[in-house]
């Protein structure tokens, strides 16, 4: 997994890319930290991009929104699609966290 | 009786000996051609050039010392040799030391051979080996070349073997537990154990064995049953708990897979799937 961050002036967007797996921890745990660091409050991650995701990559984004919610910012998820889309779904993540289209 | 006609297929002589699949040679990318040599003959195989005809091939892994500089994920980067007619990954036994004992009963190359002729499709290697390898989707591409599957199905499947891997290799043979509070320090917890254990050579080197067999089933559909194994301590199924950052997977698999049974003290589970 890879990604890149755009500063814009009402939120952070966080674009991943590739898959997201158990094997992504260092860089979720690099990601957590600057996420938190940056002033925005809102923490935007645009999915629209990422190609795979495994019950480890989802744990990692439910992580990702408890260490934004304790920092004070609030934490999305957006244009998730395909496999993605179908993940977050069964795994009714959408009760945990906003996700937008 | 029935009305069975004496004349048998091949394959169905070759199911009723137990053996499905009758290798005519071996792959082995990356490998010195002396330590291929030997390894041609522990098997009574002949080496392949190339992964062609149709025939089924067997891959043998350089991994540790052989991976070369670029390692055993670069040597298997190539599309070909995940799809027919190679059939099975193996990663060679290590040899003992000129002079040392062999520490424990290691299965030799033949046996293991053997044992994917058994199957119709069959993967043996080293935790290490397998950590670097995107096992699900390769497995994926694997079956997928054997019976087509398309769209959500496709996306399903591939996160099953996925899960089912990731399970054996993580929990299982690196027994590190999952990660519980939805913390960062907890997310620091997984890594730090992740890396440690993989640093200890005797849990790198514990097996996770695939085997996938593929049979009729009705309504001229068919079914792939994949047993996957890992030497690790097991486990015990619990109840579904979903507040934690882990524990999800095999809720997953049980949503996806048209069967699944977990056995030897949880160190195998079995997936079965209507293709």
């Amino acid at each position: 997994m890879d990604y890149g961050i755009e500063l814009r002036d009402q939120e952070a967007v966080v674009r991943l890319r590739g898959r997201l797996t158990f094997n992504d921890h260092a860089k979720l745990r690099t990601l957590i930290g600057e996420m938190g660091q940056n002033k925005l409050r809102r923490q935007v991650l645009d999915l629209s991009s990422l190609e795979f995701v495994d019950s480890a990559g989802i744990g990692m984004l439910l992580i990702a929104r408890e260490e934004m919610d304790r920092a004070g910012k609030q934490f999305v998820l957006r244009s998730a699609a395909g496999q993605v889309k179908r993940v977050l779904t069964v795994a009714q993540i959408a009760k945990i966290v906003p996700i937008e289209d | 009786m029935t009305g069975r006609t004496p004349q048998k297929t091949a394959r169905e002589m070759l199911q009723a000996t137990g053996c499905r699949t009758r290798f005519a040679g071996f792959l082995a990318p990356g490998l010195p051609a002396d330590r291929r040599d030997r390894l041609a003959q522990a098997m009574w195989l002949p080496p392949a050039a190339e992964p062609a005809g149709t025939a089924p091939l067997a891959v043998l892994l350089a991994a540790g010392e052989f991976a070369g500089e670029l390692g055993v994920r670069a040597a298997m980067d190539t599309d070909a040799l995940w799809l027919p007619p190679v059939a099975a990954w193996i990663e060679p036994p290590v040899e003992p030391a000129a002079g040392t004992d062999a520490s424990g009963p290691a299965p030799d190359l033949a046996t293991l051979l053997a044992e994917a002729g058994g199957s119709d499709l069959y993967l043996n290697l080293t935790t290490a080996t397998a950590h670097d390898l995107q096992l699900g989707g390769r497995l994926l591409t694997a079956l997928s070349a054997r019976h087509p599957l398309e769209g959500e199905r496709r996306n399903d499947v591939e996160l099953a073997l996925h899960e089912a891997v990731s399970n054996a290799l993580v929990h299982g043979n690196l027994g590190v537990d999952g990660m519980k509070e939805l913390s960062v320090q907890e997310l620091e917890r997984f890594s730090r154990d992740l890396a440690d254990r993989l640093a200890d050579p005797l849990l790198a080197a514990r097996r996770i064995v695939i085997a996938v067999r593929i049979d009729p089933a009705e309504d001229g559909r068919r079914l792939a049953t994949v047993e996957i194994t890992d030497e690790g301590n097991g486990f015990t199924p619990g109840p579904r708990s979903s507040a934690g950052a882990s524990g999800r997977g095999l809720d997953l698999i049980g949503d996806i897979a048209d069967g699944l049974e977990i056995e030897n003290g949880g160190r195998r589970i079995r997936l079965r799937f209507l293709l």
